[in-house]
């Protein structure tokens, strides 16, 4: 039962996988249609429509879950930025990815399953509060007004009515794309590179070895911090 | 004072009796209008003088058997829009329209003039844009092929045919019948397929070679073609077709974007490994 109550329950790692699933379909069919070609293509047009457009739809009603299961459950918490997310937090982070890393210093928000308050470090809680309450909400209702086009108007900035709505969804879509490189390769700077892909499927996350302390009581004590949840890569 | 009025008048028959044999110019009416007014026959003469043909006199089509009243002329003996039109395209259109399931079904019986009003014709470069280009054109159609009395009615009925298609409203606003109902390897628009083999794959216009640039929009294609960056930037100027329109500079901005950043992820990684091969060396 424990992995129901850890940072990732369950209900938050099936939407995090649908999510995925159904964002590389979207992802798929969308290139199709906006590179799409004359020609006898491997699935029609029309399919591609139907396909991207069912996607969309149960994205919209998985994103509503994702909203109803932070505020039920309390993961909306872990999205809450402090002073120290931005200075020094992002500093310290940037520095690791930058430097520490290679030199395999240890992680300056090490993943803890016990804590309480912190599951993001700053970057992750900045980059996902963007893609997560920015860019998400820009491409479903951009995306729900491309399902009706003749509600819109006929022109903006003398442009068909059609063409802001489509762009804004079409390069948000890319965007997110630039966002899910960055999010995978960063989900290999676990203890080994598949570690914290198993976290985010099982629920199960490395156990911290020995007494955690946070970043900054150990930089305002002038140590490293010692923390061997994150183990480096030897 | 009676012979000067009597003179006067002789002059003004006698000019009026030379511009029947003219060209009508310039805002003058057309000396049929003298008994064919407004309200007596179906031609607009406002709307008329507007076309193409608006510089002509009746009498330049109506030959034969108008001049003198009762009229004894009858249509066959009017003048063919092919007495005048003898270009080559037109030539080209002549057969594609005896190909065509229009000339199929209705033989003989099928002239241009089923199509195009010689009263009212305005070629579609003369238009002032796509969308009245697309409202002519498709008025055409619809006088024979949508049922109904009303034009809701009509709509309605065309709506419903055309239900397979995604906002149907939308592509029966903003396309020509023509664009799908022609076969789409023809250019003169005028080779009209029977219903069954209609264009119904999506990608014929909803890509980057969309058969619209090359023949709908063709008129305007060599003064918009490269407008701010779009492809096919021409149909911009009616609709956003997805697939057909999309910006240049955007997608190779984000490509480039995607390139750097995999880049980026590959050399990053890459230093990770040899960070970690040589730390553990040491």
């Amino acid at each position: 039962m424990r992995r129901d109550y850890g940072p990732y329950p369950l209900w938050l790692r099936c939407w995090h996988w649908s999510n995925v699933l159904l964002f590389v379909m979207l992802l798929i069919t969308g290139f199709s249609m906006h590179f799409s070609r004359v020609g006898p293509p491997p699935v029609t047009f029309r399919t591609v429509v139907v396909i991207h457009n069912t996607a969309g739809i149960l994205l919209t009603l998985f994103y509503c879950f994702f909203l109803f299961g932070n505020l039920r459950f309390g993961n909306a918490r872990y999205y809450l930025i402090t002073a120290d997310d931005i200075t020094p937090g992002m500093l310290r982070q940037a520095r690791y990815y930058l430097w520490g890393i290679f030199l395999g210093s240890p992680h300056p928000y090490p993943h803890n399953p016990h804590d309480e308050v912190r599951k993001f470090n700053p970057m992750q809680k900045m980059s996902y509060l963007t893609v997560m309450f920015l860019l998400f909400p820009i491409l479903i209702v951009t995306g729900w007004a491309l399902l009706f086009p003749y509600l819109l108007p006929n022109e903006i900035f003398g442009l068909p009515g059609i063409a802001p709505w489509a762009l804004v969804h079409t390069y948000t879509g890319y965007f997110i794309f630039l966002f899910m490189i960055v999010h995978t390769y960063l989900g290999t700077t676990g203890a080994t590179p598949g570690e914290l892909f198993r976290f985010m499927w099982s629920g199960v996350g490395p156990e911290p070895t020995s007494k955690l302390r946070t970043p900054d009581l150990a930089e305002s004590a002038g140590s490293d911090v010692q923390v061997t949840a994150q183990k480096d890569h030897k | 004072m009676r012979a000067v009025a009597a003179i006067v008048l002789l002059l003004a028959s006698g000019i009026c009796l030379v511009s029947t044999g003219m060209a009508q110019t310039g805002g003058q009416e057309p000396p049929c209008m003298q008994c064919h007014k407004p309200s007596d026959i179906a031609i607009d003469p406002a709307r008329f003088a507007q076309s193409e043909h608006g510089a002509f006199d009746c009498t330049f089509c109506h030959t034969t058997g108008f001049s003198k009243f009762p009229h004894t002329g009858t249509r066959a003996e009017m003048r063919d829009c092919m007495d005048c039109h003898k270009e080559r395209k037109l030539a080209r259109i002549a057969q594609a329209v005896k190909a065509s399931v229009h000339a199929k079904m209705a033989a003989r019986a099928f002239r241009c003039t089923n199509c195009h009003s010689p009263h009212y014709f305005i070629p579609a470069s003369h238009m002032k844009d796509v969308s009245e280009a697309i409202l002519v054109a498709n008025q055409s159609c619809l006088g024979c092929h949508a049922k109904g009395d009303t034009l809701a009615d009509k709509d309605l009925d065309l709506a419903r045919k055309h239900a397979y298609l995604f906002h149907a409203e939308l592509h029966l606003q903003r396309n020509e019948c023509v664009a799908c109902h022609t076969d789409p390897g023809e250019q003169t628009m005028h080779l009209i397929l029977p219903k069954s083999e209609a264009v119904k794959d999506c990608a014929t216009c909803h890509a980057q070679n969309s058969m619209l640039a090359t023949k709908l929009y063709a008129h305007l294609a060599l003064k918009e073609r490269a407008q701010q960056g779009f492809v096919n930037a021409i149909l911009i100027n009616n609709a956003y077709l997805v697939g057909a329109n999309r910006n240049r500079w955007f997608d190779w901005g984000a490509f480039a974007l995607a390139g750097l950043l995999l880049l980026g992820v590959a050399a990053h990684g890459l230093g990770r490994w040899i960070f970690a091969r040589l730390r553990r060396r040491s």
